[in-house]
């Protein structure tokens, strides 16, 4: 510690001299024309500035979202936000698998946080019909007593986003283009066609030799071009003002077919009426999104990485289609597999309006409306070289929400008492329907999709189709106090009620209370004039939860079950199909936060720091359950409980600033905890307890099916998403040349695989550290910006070297270079492949040069960048690469299993003018 | 005035309310109110009674008696000397199931026993709910109109509890659709066989006579020749069902066991040639072509007595074991997929003298061995299309991976003929699959009259006879050897070998395990999990 003072003291030196003033409230560093210090927060319905706001609010605007390189708008604050997760669809394409805001809390789907845009509540997908480049400012709730406001719908964290309007003073046109290549550089390293073939020789093996040499990982992939194109019309006077904006995207993927185009559109407008009394504001915007994906990206790599290297990489000449290895039956030729045809068309249509009545000078009526109309069409073709007599689907959804909402607000300040008071009541009426048809038994692969009477047969279980309408009624009260600026208190009282829910417990009621003390206002701090800013924060608030239940499982309902035959004719018959729980009720999260911001040698370093610990009670879950006293083994009900905790730190440095230079250092730090602590409780009077080890992610492929291949588990006592594994204690020699893997008998009496026997917890999936970090330096008109993200704590299992690893799987599928040189023959999944996680990632880097104008008349601004993305990564893992799914609990939670894609690099030029 | 506020205030809110509660209530348009499901005769029966039948076969795993994989089928298949699924290089391993199999190492924990438990008692608590209902319909209504409903309601539970009880033993005995914690308790196994004895005998005379196994209105139904083979089944292992301890080396006595049949007293052995021959009186005989029972169209089998109806275009039911049998190259050359899979044991081919002059007829029948062709009859060749596919039979071994025979080694299933028209790679098929015939009738009374020391040469030779085989004598050993032949892939080897008490033993490819000869492995487990949850279950002695 001793010889660190002389540094840390130069250090502080450093900073105190380049200190040269200027303003800024949040963590993030930034620049003080851009935000004054009371600017207005949107805190949920309430607005209000950031002294009288007692919960931990983080906005960030424009000008510190990165700016490159953006499919998808929360790509814009990817590492700026602490504890904000963000998993993205490995392709590149504008769908976000899910985002967390302080980890996992719920079991059910409801994890995603509440997106709202201009006041339109909607969720993740929401988030496509919104060009990145029409934001004005994201605004992100994390503190219970700042979500509850949004009661059910913002029990995973509310982020709020706000477009940019239109401004008074001249029109203007905007204009914001890019355009990009990317391409893979680096695949897994499988034995070559020469290779293959002279390992074959060496071991006396009899294989198919088509005597080529193909690397069949490199045969699927190609170019991606993209391009981006935005521009803005914007305008106004004092009475009205309005801006439109009009989006386009398109984005090739790096593996053949890859594509992606969207199209957004988006008008806003406001105008004041009847001398002032009434603020109107309209807004619509609109999407259409067009995507090409890869059906089945294990199948897809798998057989790129594993199909016989000495095929060619062309067609059978003879026959016109692909020759297929049928030994190999669990992979495909992957050349033949690109033909499958897998669309998905997603429209999204919203529009609002706002009337903002000014009764009194304090008291505010606002009544606010939305409709929201979404579709999703998917289309499917697989032709009969890849799939036995072919096969098509077609399925449209179909969504629609209906929102009203009337909020009287009242402010008031009286000397040194400043109040603000709100009281808000909200229906919700959402209407979801679809359907869906599958055809089989083509004879021809000519249309495709196109024609499902191309296909003979429409098996009964491939058409389905659904109808839901949910309904929610909530009502909200909410004060905010603050006393000579100095403490503020805030209490949210909110009810929600949903039709989801069982008759007896369809209201839920959500309190939340929280406290700040203004530290730099008070008389004692000034003394210490190098702390700008110092601020205490508490919390305590309830958040309930429906997120990702289903409609009716409170209702004895019968469905479909099947065809059974009467006489010579099919007849449907019906069953219940699940087990009713008529007492299904809210899920409950409480959650106490505590946190402090700091301020210090004019705003040059900035500290904030937040504790959160919430405990979720009630929890919706399909619990296991036993069958008997149940008939199906799933259970939708309110049992068991997790905890979450977590630590944020953010760190805001400025430790250079002149006229010419300035550079940035912005960190944010997250350290989570996650345990599941109960997953039994009561149901109709009678203590139930679901499973003590449920599987949630295994391994697939061939000999991979079934039998003991369960990787991470959801384990009571645990962390959610935890490795259970039997020890691997090294390779033995198999007596022939081989080696297996041995296994220790944890427990005496013999090796069992089996769940509860020789295995033991090996490491969690999810994350312990996240980290986020951005460098920015800026010199005369010249700027660079790095993006680091990072991971730590966390194991992968990489399923995908157990698989090529094993000598056994030639020479039906071909193995990674370095397997015959350990000669591996086992294909037990043990510790073996577990591996430490941990990794630091270089996002992007951009460098931009704002282009001297000299006295232009129509052009204001002009900037053009270069974006390099994915440019590295620091890590131990021997997979491809660590950023694999560590948030979402699926099947694919925490495991490398076969389906990674080549590593990509996107380079990107952009532009953009102001006139 | 105040008066006045106070009304109109109460009066907007109890609108608010009730505007409220409604607005809160949901309607399904999607599905129905089970009122309305159940409301008269005809949809009672359709969804409380014919709906139940979509349990019987499958298309998932698990689900279904037979047609699909780690069901009830495997755990009576591949745990016994008549097949096994033999790891072939990177295939079939399956983190070690199908050896764990074969070689009784299940574990309590084997996901696949656990599926099967659920999928059995799923089907039992849904028969209990469809009781209730019917019981429910029965206040307002005639009896003679619900008896039959009920009858066959309670013959069909009766069969799942048949199969639980075959292959977990002592376990729960659930009559409700709603049973409380402290009712999941075991009952001994005996108390279980006489529960579904009694049910199966009390609900005969409700049910129809008609065939099941043809078109009709009672296709795929349970009908009275359907209990009767149920019954003389029970009557057979009545041994192994009432022994409550199997793992103490002694079994009750068939012939002091006491039936109650038709107002006689009759012995296990009696009592199973008593229903044999109510099969045979009813008309029920052996096809003169064997193959006939199990071709593509085998509706009008004349020995087939519950099949479970099959139809690519109608109903969801599949077959996956000729799909996960055959190699890939020879289900292609069908225009099928396979997964080159299931096989013959050596215990098999020495019972059917394969390889010998005197191979039984049926071998050839029920396997594909060698050299084998397409449906033109030209040989199928492996990808390269010069080396011909050639099964080999004898190379069967748990695991075979690295061999020059890992893709061919083992005689693999034939039996059903092939659907050219069929679809799913070939699961979604024609043939009806067979699940009790009449030649299995015959066998079980030539065994019941040898055990009750009797001859049985009569009905066995006329088993063999029909194959065009030598006569043999009706010996216990004979018997064994008979079943394995006549009754390849269907489903009975299990219980087979655990009746004949050889199940334990050490048969190819496999030593008993250590303990295993005091009976215990003649039970599966009950799952770990559903232990974990009913703290009131104990697991069964040797687990």
């Amino acid at each position: 510690m001793n010889e660190m003072q002389p540094v840390f003291r130069a250090f502080c030196r450093m900073l105190f001299w380049g200190c040269l003033g200027g303003v800024s409230l949040q963590a993030q560093a930034q620049n003080e024309s851009e935000l004054p210090p009371d600017s207005i927060y949107t805190i949920g319905y309430a607005r209000g500035i950031l002294k009288n706001i007692s919960g931990s609010v983080e906005q960030i605007t424009e000008k510190q979202m990165n700016r490159e390189l953006i499919t998808n708008p929360l790509e814009a604050i990817q590492g700026r936000v602490s504890g904000l997760t963000i998993l993205k669809s490995n392709n590149g394409m504008a769908a976000l698998e899910s985002v967390r805001l302080r980890g996992t809390t719920s079991l059910t789907s409801g994890n995603d946080p509440l997106i709202i845009v201009d006041g339109v509540l909607g969720d993740l997908t929401m988030l496509a019909s919104v060009y990145p480049t029409d934001i004005e400012s994201f605004t992100i709730l994390k503190d219970a007593s700042e979500t509850a406001q949004y009661g059910s719908r913002g029990a995973s964290g509310v982020i709020n986003i706000v477009t940019k309007k239109g401004r008074a003073g001249k029109t203007r046109v905007n204009y914001n283009g890019s355009f990009g290549v990317s391409y893979a550089y680096r695949r897994l390293n499988m034995l070559s066609g020469t290779e293959y073939r002279r390992l074959a020789a060496e071991r006396g093996w009899s294989i198919l030799d088509k005597g080529y040499d193909t690397d069949f990982q490199k045969t699927i992939e190609q170019t991606g071009l993209q391009q981006n194109h935005n521009i803005a019309f914007y305008g106004g006077g004092d009475a009205s003002n309005y801006r439109v904006s009009l989006g386009f995207q398109n984005r090739e993927g790096v593996i053949q077919h890859e594509g992606m185009k969207l199209f957004t559109a988006n008008m806003n407008m406001s105008q004041k009426m009847l001398d002032g009394l009434i603020d109107c504001e309209l807004g619509l915007f609109g999407s259409m999104k067009r995507d090409r994906t890869l059906f089945d990206l294990q199948k897809t790599f798998y057989s790129a990485a594993a199909f016989n290297p000495t095929f060619p990489d062309f067609p059978n000449p003879a026959t016109g289609g692909w020759n297929q290895i049928t030994t190999a039956s669990q992979i495909t030729n992957p050349l033949a597999w690109m033909d499958v045809d897998n669309r998905e068309e997603t429209s999204y249509f919203s529009a609002h309006a706002r009337l903002t009545f000014h009764l009194l000078k304090d008291l505010k009526l606002v009544l606010f409306g939305s409709y929201t109309y979404s579709t999703m069409e998917n289309a499917q073709f697989l032709p009969t070289t890849v799939w036995g007599n072919g096969q098509a689907y077609r399925g449209s959804r179909k969504g629609e929400a209906m929102l009203g909402n009337a909020m009287l607000t009242y402010q008031k300040r009286l000397g040194t008492h400043f109040l603000d008071v709100l009281a808000l009541g909200e229906v919700e009426k959402d209407r979801f329907q679809g359907f869906y048809t599958t055809t089989t038994g083509f004879s021809s692969n000519e249309l495709g999709y196109h024609s499902l009477q191309a296909g003979a047969l429409r098996p009964w279980e491939g058409t389905g189709s659904y109808y839901e309408e949910p309904h929610l009624v909530s009502f909200l009260g909410r004060v905010n106090y603050t006393y000579n600026d100095r403490y503020v208190l805030t209490a949210n009282l909110r009810t929600d009620a949903s039709s989801k829910f069982g008759r007896k417990h369809k209201w839920g009621v959500f309190p939340s209370v929280s406290a700040a003390w203004n530290v730099t206002q008070e008389r004692f701090m000034r003394c210490f004039r190098w702390i700008d800013n110092l601020k205490l924060r508490a919390g305590y608030g309830l958040a309930g939860n429906q997120g990702g239940i289903d409609s009716y499982t409170t209702m004895a309902l019968v469905r479909p079950n099947g065809v059974a035959p009467v006489g010579n004719s099919p007849v449907v018959t019906y069953e219940s199909l699940k087990n009713l729980n008529p007492n299904l009720k809210w899920e409950v999260k409480s959650t106490f936060n505590a946190g402090v911001d700091m301020a210090f040698y004019g705003n040059r370093i900035l500290l904030s720091v937040n504790y959160y610990r919430s405990k979720t009670r009630d929890m919706l879950y399909q619990y296991d359950v036993s069958v008997p006293p149940f008939a199906y083994n799933k259970l939708l009900a309110n049992l068991g409980s997790m905890r979450n905790s977590g630590t944020e730190l953010s760190i805001g440095l400025t430790p250079l600033r002149t006229k010419d230079m300035e550079l940035n250092i912005n960190a944010n730090v997250t350290f989570q905890r996650n345990k599941l602590l109960s997953l039994s409780g009561m149901y109709e009077g009678e203590h139930i307890s679901a499973a003590q080890y449920t599987a949630l992610a295994g391994l697939n492929g061939a000999g991979l099916h079934g039998g003991y291949n369960n990787i991470v588990y959801q384990i009571v006592g645990q962390p959610l998403g935890v490795f259970y594994l039997p020890h691997c204690e090294g390779l033995v020699s198999d007596g022939n040349g081989g080696y297996t893997y041995q296994i220790a008998d944890l427990n005496g009496g013999g090796v069992n695989l089996e769940d509860g026997e020789d295995r033991y917890v090996a490491g969690q999936a999810t994350p312990k550290t996240l980290l986020g970090s951005n460098i920015s330096f800026r010199y005369k008109r010249f700027d660079v910006s790095l993006q680091i993200n990072g991971a730590f704590g966390h194991k992968i299992y990489n399923g995908t070297a157990l698989t090529y690893m094993n000598m056994n799987s030639l020479p039906d599928y071909n193995v990674l270079s370095e397997a015959p040189a350990q000669n591996i023959r086992d294909l037990t999944a043990t510790d073996y492949w577990l591996e430490n996680g941990d990794y630091v990632n270089f996002d992007y880097l951009t460098v931009g040069w704002n282009i001297p104008l000299r006295k232009q008349r129509f052009l204001h601004g002009a900037r053009l960048a270069l974006t390099v993305n994915n440019l590295g990564t620091i890590s131990g893992y021997s997979g491809l690469t660590p950023l694999i799914n560590s948030t979402l609990v699926d099947g694919t939670f925490g495991v490398d299993d076969k389906r990674t894609y080549p590593l990509s690099r996107t380079y990107i030029v952009s532009l953009s003018l102001n006139f | 005035m105040k008066v006045i506020y106070r009304f109109v205030f109460m009066a907007f809110c109890l609108v608010l309310g009730a505007s409220c509660s409604a607005y809160l209530e949901e309607e399904p348009k999607d599905r129905m109110d089970e009122g309305t499901a159940y409301a008269t005769l005809s949809d009672l029966q359709r969804n409380g009674v014919l709906s139940l039948y979509n349990y019987v076969g499958g298309y998932a795993d698990s689900q279904g008696l037979q047609g699909t994989g780690r069901g009830v089928y495997d755990l009576n298949t591949f745990t016994t000397d008549e097949a096994m699924m033999p790891t072939r290089g990177g295939d079939w391993y399956d983190g070690g199931f199908w050896q764990g199999l074969y070689l009784h190492r299940w574990g309590v924990n084997n996901e696949a026993i656990y599926a099967t438990w659920e999928y059995l008692y799923r089907t039992v608590i849904l028969c209990n709910s469809s009781l209730e209902r019917i019981q429910a319909f029965s206040v307002a209504h005639p009896t003679e109109e619900v008896a039959p409903l009920q009858a066959e309601v309670r013959a069909l539970r009766a069969m799942f509890y048949y199969y639980i009880m075959d292959l977990f033993g002592e376990v729960p005995l659930i009559e409700n659709s709603n049973p409380k914690p402290e009712e999941i308790v075991q009952e001994k196994r005996s108390k279980i066989f006489s529960f579904i004895v009694k049910e199966l005998t009390e609900s005969a005379p409700f049910l129809s006579e008609e065939r099941s196994n043809q078109p009709g209105l009672y296709y795929g139904r349970m009908t009275r020749p359907v209990v009767w083979f149920l019954l003389a089944k029970l009557a057979l292992n009545a041994e192994v069902y009432a022994d409550d301890d199997w793992t103490d080396g002694i079994r009750p006595d068939g012939k002091s066991l006491v039936f109650e049949v038709d107002g006689r007293s009759l012995n296990s052995w009696q009592a199973v040639c008593h229903y044999c021959d109510k099969i045979t009186a009813a008309g029920y005989k052996l096809e003169e072509d064997y193959t006939a029972n199990f071709a593509v169209f085998n509706e009008s089998s004349k020995e087939n007595i519950f099949v479970i109806p099959m139809s690519k275009t109608l109903y969801t039911n599949q077959f996956i074991y000729l799909f996960r049998s055959r190699h890939y190259n020879h289900a292609k050359a069908y225009g099928l997929g396979g997964e080159n899979g299931a096989s013959a044991t050596q215990e098999v081919l020495e019972t059917f003298g394969y390889g010998t002059p005197q191979v039984d007829a049926r071998f050839d029948v029920c396997y594909f061995a060698g050299p084998v062709k397409d449906l033109a009859g030209r040989p199928i060749m492996l990808d390269d299309e010069v080396i011909p596919l050639v099964y080999e039979p004898w190379k069967v071994a748990l695991d075979v991976s690295g061999q020059p025979w890992e893709k061919t080694a083992g005689a693999r299933m034939k039996k059903y003929e092939v659907d050219p028209t069929a679809l799913k790679d070939g699961k979604l098929l024609d043939n009806d699959i067979v699940l009790f015939r009449y030649a299995d009738v015959l066998l079980m009374q030539s065994e019941a009259k040898v055990r009750n020391g009797e001859n049985g040469d009569a009905e066995l030779n006329q088993v063999r006879r029909r194959v065009g085989m030598e006569e043999r004598t009706a010996t216990l050993d004979n018997l064994l050897k008979e079943r394995m032949m006549e009754l390849a892939w269907e489903g009975w080897r299990r219980q087979d070998m655990i009746r004949f008490g050889v199940f334990t033993q050490a048969y190819s490819c496999r030593t008993p395990l250590a303990g295993e000869e005091n009976g215990y492995t003649t039970v599966f487990p009950i799952p770990e999990k559903v232990v974990d949850m009913n703290p009131q279950l104990r697991q069964h002695k040797g687990y």
